[in-house]
């Protein structure tokens, strides 16, 4: 294994300006994975994302949100009221010192603070803005309010998502949210792209409708063959066995195409007679047995713990792969052995095992940092880059500016 | 006005890519207007996604279509010395690879990052392997189905009350790969510009999968907990969750957060008596007496259309959404008013319309996207032009199965 975990930058000498609620917050945190100098900058009480559970135990305040702290890790933060108008003055200063400034407010918020693009772009003529909210800059929707389960909802996701028997579920955490920001972060890119080749900004309109409305076919099954998509749990549409099979001490998760079922029946012994029938090398012919080929595959699957017979599945070919909790996950020799996971200490939290980068660059993977505590580099920023008098800083905190 | 599909113009990908994420990843990227060049063989090369589907013709398959628009199509035999020799002559004249083979497959046939390097220093290598190229589980045959098991989604992807895990049909890690690809693609560019020295970047789609389960780790690490599954439950909302409406399987979202978002919704819902209600008095007691709160929800939600619900909530200032189906998507206004899809008069599989993105540029135009190549068609062209080789060549690795 050659995978070293340490600091290192693919996009040094970009500052972020991320005045994003948890909406945008992971965009945020990528683009500070891929080397970025991310300033969050907070109102006066603090980012509202650090009051979100859950919270590490003994620790439900501010510092104290383990979302918060994934999300902001390795960030730096600044509390500073742009409604006010001196604090819209500092904003100002550091838009001129930045390359991209992402926020998740209402459509025309900015504008009403005399903020607009336009505005900003005064400061910074090639700036890049993103704006990350539920629908879109503008249109019918544009100021619906969209928590992160809306997205999911009206991007068709949570339709196709659960038991059939019962109500749509949404998955863990906020999910619209997150791909919504990586979608952002590509849009980002091709931001970067376009300066470098022609040397003007971009104002970037995401939504996370769209993002989420790209998602397992869903739209262009109806577009290209009149189908609707439903809840099937895990059955996969197109293939079986596709699904989740008991073992004996949990699940395992199978998918096993034209080319695995011959594999399959090699390891399965004392299979029924009837399934060495050329019959079932198609997969859409298993597929529209798919409680039959299920329950007979079940009958297989509960012989062996879901450790085992995902090995065996892998050994001879076959896609397996177990149903892990959360703590199986980081438990795993493989993900252990990548450093997927390293330790970060925060000044209140202690020290703890975080995930890394997720992409290694030449074998090198990025350590996790800590989140910043509220308002940690105001002095460093506000006196040390804008030039304000260490001096004014209690006045400046008085009047709830920073 | 400038079109955003042109924003790539000049850069040109090489693509070794089967399935899902890795065409998506080359796609987004030949939409905005990089020059994907997708390597196949129909001796055992071929994508997989081509033989998804009822079609005898391998470029009919819906499924390929809609993952590789806008991409060019090379007919090479890798396993032949010469169809390796010719990959390395065009390493030398792109930008970047993007591929998501197995580990170690390129490099068995003398494509590996180092011969590509030797003639291009400034070549980026973006791969995108389901549990990375190093590691004890390297060689796994990962899917996205099976990937989202293994980070721990598909156990909590599921309502409390469950015995067994849900999880879902989908298959999350190919979506974020194929956002995650483009992405870090253009950002090793973008360095190696600078520097003038390409990289490789290893992609784990397993790590890219596990990156929005993150908050749900530290909850092991920091806390010692094992997270349980907790539905549509959400602490700092209620009512908050997805109900009956009228109609064959239809559904609304509400999802009620502040005092002024509680007096609204008791306003749309008619039932103003609940805000002297101390069972509802505050978002704490609320959350403690969801279930009664949920039975006066289901109660004016399953008399009406989810459309109706949404536009009566959203209209007061309450979060309030139908739960759309895929021909819901098709007639949105809202993707509708965004030029969301792109629509396709003709095809191999007759008319479409496709989903862009989930961005747009303001004051920047959105040109139609393409169709992919067919199989092989851009052989000649491309040999040709890039490469300087005369038909009588071509015709003649043609005949050794070199260009297949």
């Amino acid at each position: 294994m050659s995978i070293t975990t340490e600091k290192f930058s693919l996009l040094s000498g970009y500052r972020v300006l991320d005045l994003s609620s948890s909406m945008g917050s992971f965009c945020g945190k990528v683009l500070r994975d891929l080397g970025m100098d991310v300033i969050k900058i907070e109102p006066p009480e603090g980012d509202a994302g650090r009051l979100e559970p859950p919270f590490a135990k003994g620790h439900a305040h501010r510092e104290g949100s383990l979302r918060f702290n994934y999300l902001n890790g390795g960030k730096k933060s600044v509390t500073l009221d742009i409604t006010k108008e001196s604090g819209r003055k500092i904003f100002l200063d550091l838009v001129g010192k930045s390359d991209i400034v992402l926020e998740t407010f209402e459509p025309g918020h900015l504008a009403a603070n005399s903020l607009g693009y336009d505005e900003l772009l005064r400061k910074k003529n090639n700036l890049i803005l993103i704006s990350l909210t539920g629908f879109g800059q503008d249109g019918p929707y544009a100021k619906y309010k969209a928590p992160d389960i809306i997205g999911n909802a009206m991007g068709s996701l949570l339709y196709i998502s659960g038991d059939p028997k019962m109500t749509p579920c949404n998955p863990p955490e906020t999910q619209a949210y997150y791909y919504a920001s990586l979608f952002a972060c590509y849009a980002t890119m091709l931001a970067l792209w376009q300066r470098e080749q022609r040397g003007i900004g971009a104002w970037i309109d995401a939504s996370v409708q769209a993002s989420m409305a790209l998602h397992e076919h869903v739209a262009f099954n109806y577009a290209a063959e009149k189908r609707v998509m439903k809840r099937a749990g895990s059955q996969h549409q197109h293939n079986a066995p596709a699904n989740l099979f008991q073992c004996k001490n949990g699940w395992i998760a199978l998918f096993v195409t034209q080319t695995h079922w011959p594999l399959l029946l090699k390891v399965w012994d004392n299979h029924d007679a009837d399934l060495d029938d050329p019959k079932w090398i198609n997969s859409n012919t298993r597929r529209k047995e798919a409680d039959y080929i299920n329950a007979q595959v079940t009958s297989f699957t509960m012989r062996y713990t879901k450790e085992d017979l995902a090995e065996l599945m892998q050994k001879h070919g076959i896609p397996g792969l177990p149903v892990n909790s959360p703590s199986d996950f980081m438990k795993d020799p493989h993900i252990q052995a990548r450093g997927f996971f390293s330790n970060v200490t925060h000044p209140v939290l202690g020290t703890f095992a975080a995930p890394g980068g997720f992409f290694t660059m030449d074998g090198k993977r990025n350590a996790p940092a800590p989140a910043p505590l509220t308002g940690q580099h105001n002095q460093e920023i506000l006196c040390g880059e804008l030039g304000v008098d260490p001096r004014d800083l209690p006045a400046l905190t008085a009047e709830r500016i920073i | 006005m400038e079109a955003a599909n042109n924003i790539l113009k000049g850069i040109r990908v090489l693509a070794f890519t089967t399935g899902y994420a890795g065409p998506y990843a080359g796609r987004l990227l030949a939409n905005y207007g990089a020059e994907v060049i997708k390597i196949e063989s129909k001796k055992g090369g071929l994508d997989t996604f081509r033989h998804y589907g009822q079609h005898k013709d391998i470029d009919e398959a819906p499924r390929f279509i809609e993952c590789n628009l806008g991409v060019r199509s090379l007919a090479i035999n890798l396993k032949h010395p010469t169809g390796a020799k010719l990959i390395r002559e065009l390493a030398g004249k792109a930008d970047a690879v993007l591929q998501n083979f197995r580990p170690r497959v390129l490099d068995k046939l003398g494509l590996g990052d180092d011969d590509l390097r030797k003639v291009n220093p400034k070549l980026v290598i973006v791969k995108l392997p389901g549990f990375g190229t190093e590691g004890p589980k390297s060689s796994y045959g990962t899917w996205g189905f099976n990937l989202t098991a293994f980070s721990g989604i598909t156990y909590l992807w599921n309502h409390p009350e469950q015995d067994r895990p849900i999880g879902s049909q989908g298959v999350y890690p190919d979506h974020l790969g194929f956002v995650l690809g483009p992405t870090m693609l253009m950002a090793a560019l973008l360095n190696s510009r600078r520097t003038g020295k390409g990289v490789t970047i290893d992609l784990a789609q397993i790590e890219g999968t596990a990156a929005v389960l993150g908050t749900t780790y530290l909850e092991t690490s920091v806390n010692g907990d094992d997270p349980k599954p907790k539905g549509n439950h959400y602490a700092l909302a209620a009512p908050h969750g997805v109900y009956r409406c009228q109609g064959e399987d239809r559904w609304c979202v509400i999802s009620v957060r502040t005092e002024e978002e509680w007096k609204n919704f008791c306003r749309v819902i008619g039932r103003a008596e609940l805000l002297s209600d101390p069972r509802f008095a505050t978002l704490q007691a609320r959350v403690q007496h969801r279930a009664e709160l949920d039975a006066i929800v289901r109660e004016w939600t399953e008399a009406r259309p989810s459309e109706e619900i949404m536009n009566k909530c959203q209209s007061a200032g309450v979060p309030g959404s139908m739960v759309q189906t895929g021909a819901d998507l098709l007639q949105d206004p809202q993707l509708r008013h965004r030029d969301f899809f792109s629509p396709f008069k003709e095809s191999l599989i007759g008319p479409f319309e496709i989903s862009r993105a989930g961005f747009k540029f303001k004051g920047m135009e959105e040109e139609p996207l393409k169709l992919p190549a067919r199989f092989g068609a851009d052989n000649e062209q491309i040999l040709t032009e890039l490469l300087g080789y005369d038909k009588a060549t071509i015709e003649k690795w043609q005949q050794e199965e070199v260009l297949t």
